[in-house]
């Protein structure tokens, strides 16, 4: 007996209920909502730092500095690090934020070297918008990363004020790496020169080594040449920087997750007691289909599959409207030029919809295996 | 041999410390194709013996078979899938599924056999038109009349063709005329297709349109009389 012929049983019992279901769909909507929110701030942080095999980049900041309006480097150290063996090119990198508090929406610029950037990094990048042409001709351009176009309305050929400079947007671009998603990059030069009159300071620079197992080596050698200097530096692994810079968004998302375990115990609470009050509310229904002859089994598996069906309703309306919120906001973490984004993948949403399902098939155990022993007789009595 | 046997058949239940026995030691027969009423004052375990009949309830002591198996000895799946097989319950509150409609009601037996979509159609179809509702199909429980939702209740316990047809005082909840009806397609089941009935009734009108009357009283078969003897009691 094939169990796909009782599915539109279980769908009538809960289409049929409307009220019923809609309150316990929409609970756990709700639920998945926020579950689904955290889990993708969970996911924006494990991307924008984990290490990944294969890295070569490191990041040489300004010793004991935490924010790029106080790491500031004479732009010469660059051929001084391009000259210890095992560097491959370092660029140096002028950062300007728009807001150096933890915000939704900070604006960051870029100023980099364009020809050795673009030799460097164009590989790792897609224009989808604009004109890379465009941006090496003009000293105002800016190559805007897709997450803050789409946050911003930013389109090729427009201007936009932020951190007092006054960019055009020559391109989009597109990357694996969350940090150019969310960045302007713009000529050196100009940031450098933007209203701050800072030529030859650096906030950072970018060096690329020729292999990831030489990345400590030549950290410890950049940090060591520049020791006794004036401006002494502190090299990081470019994911370890982010960490460093971004600790107070890795603390709040990491307890964030305790929340995302407190929704998933609220779904659970929720089709637990609705199904126990449908449960309960339908005591002789039970035992009139047990009297047609469906076991005792099949019951309980027709209990589960409401549960199941409730949560699932639930869970998909909740996570896909998260899905929407995150890409339609193209919303990102920043501090101090570095982005944690809120990335709400397909991987995320399918994770949502696997523990909805547990938890729906959970929360109809108990009462499914509770009807499922009652004896028939006394239901009839009781009901 | 009998279609339903009956040998010292008890059932007990335990209520704090009493111990309740609506059932004492009954011994009776049913011929196959035979229409049964069964009469006695409440708690005279005329209820309890038809759950036992009909495969809802289990025995404390004591023997029923039906149709050659024993029922006591079968385990609560088996008992669900004899069930399935051979038994139509009729119930006084109907007992229909509020969400499902009439249709969707009498096609819940059919789900549990290997039968096509279509199958199911012709025979749901057949089992409404038998009870005369087959124009209210599509219309759910409560938006029929008591005797229409009794019909439907009917055409749910006959859409498998079961052995035997069980009824808890099926009329116990219309007006005279809604149980006039039922009870004459009770008749016509059992006239045309030689149903096996057993059926509780208060009602001695109601039990004189069975073949044979049995008068409970705590727990005990006490008399038994044929149709006009028990229309007159």
């Amino acid at each position: 007996m094939s169990v796909g012929r009782f599915v539109p049983y279980v769908l009538k019992q809960v289409t049929r209920h409307r009220g019923r279901s809609a309150l316990t769909v929409a609970g756990v909507a709700i639920a998945m909502f926020l579950f689904t929110a955290v889990q993708a701030m969970n996911r924006g942080v494990t991307v924008a730092t984990q290490e990944r095999a294969g890295e070569t980049t490191l990041v040489v900041y300004r010793a004991d500095r935490y924010c790029p309006a106080t790491s500031e480097l004479p732009q010469d150290y660059q051929s001084r690090i391009e000259r210890i063996e095992g560097v491959v090119s370092a660029i140096p990198v002028k950062v300007v934020v728009s807001n150096c508090r933890t915000s939704l929406d900070v604006v960051t610029f870029r100023g980099v070297p364009k020809e050795a950037f673009l030799a460097e990094r164009g590989g790792a990048m897609e224009l989808v918008a604009g004109s890379a042409e465009d941006w090496k001709r003009r000293t105002d351009a800016a190559l805007v990363g897709e997450t803050l176009a789409t946050r911003r309305g930013l389109r090729p050929g427009m201007t936009f004020d932020a951190a007092g400079i006054t960019a055009y947007v020559a391109g989009v671009i597109r990357s694996d790496n969350p940090q150019d998603q969310n960045v302007a990059y713009t000529a050196l030069e100009f940031v450098q020169l933007a209203g701050r009159d800072r030529l030859g300071i650096v906030t950072q620079f970018n060096v690329t080594v020729e292999d990831p197992s030489m990345l400590e080596s030549v950290a410890a050698e950049i940090d060591g040449t520049f020791k006794t200097a004036q401006e002494p530096t502190a090299t990081f692994t470019e994911k370890s920087f982010i960490g460093r810079i971004a600790d107070d968004i890795i603390e709040l998302v990491g307890f964030a997750r305790w929340l995302g375990i407190g929704c998933l115990a609220a779904v659970l609470a929720l089709v637990a007691n609705a199904i126990v009050l449908s449960v309960q509310s339908r005591i002789g229904e039970h035992a009139v289909l047990q009297t047609l002859g469906y076991s005792s089994r099949l019951v309980a598996l027709l209990i589960v599959g409401e549960g199941l069906v409730l949560s699932l309703a639930g869970g998909v309306l909740g996570a896909l409207a998260a899905y929407v919120v995150a890409r339609l906001g193209s919303f990102a973490l920043a501090v101090e030029g570095v982005s944690i984004p809120i990335e709400a993948s397909l991987g995320v949403i399918a994770t949502g919809l696997v523990v909805c399902g547990t938890i729906g098939v959970l929360g109809g155990l108990v009462p499914a295996w509770q009807a499922s022993r009652r004896e028939i007789a006394a239901c009839f009595r009781a009901a | 041999m009998a279609l339903i046997e009956c040998r010292g058949l008890t059932r007990e239940y335990k209520k704090g410390d009493n111990i309740i026995r609506p059932l004492d030691g009954l011994d009776l027969d049913v011929e196959r194709g035979e229409f049964v009423a069964l009469m006695g004052p409440s708690g005279s375990g005329k209820t309890t013996l038809l759950n036992l009949v009909a495969g809802i309830d289990s025995p404390t002591r004591g023997e029923l078979t039906v149709d050659g198996v024993a029922l006591g000895s079968l385990s609560r799946n088996k008992l669900a899938a004899w069930r399935a097989q051979h038994v139509g319950y009729v119930f006084q509150l109907y007992n229909l599924v509020p969400v499902l409609t009439a249709y969707e009601n009498v096609e819940l037996p059919l789900l549990l056999h290997a039968l096509s979509r279509r199958e199911r159609h012709g025979r749901v179809m057949t089992a409404l038109q038998r009870v005369g509702i087959a124009d209210r199909h599509d219309h759910y429980p409560r938006q029929l009349s008591g005797g229409q939702e009794q019909r439907v209740a009917i055409a749910r316990a006959v859409v498998t063709d079961p052995t035997i047809l069980v009824g808890d005082e099926p009329t116990g909840d219309l007006d005279a005329s809604a149980a006039e009806a039922v009870m004459a397609l009770l008749g016509e089941l059992h006239d045309d297709l030689g149903k096996t009935i057993i059926m509780v009734t208060h009602d001695p009108k109601t039990a004189a349109c069975a073949e044979r009357t049995l008068h409970l009283e705590k727990g005990r078969l006490v008399r038994e009389a044929g149709a006009m003897e028990g229309a007159a009691v």
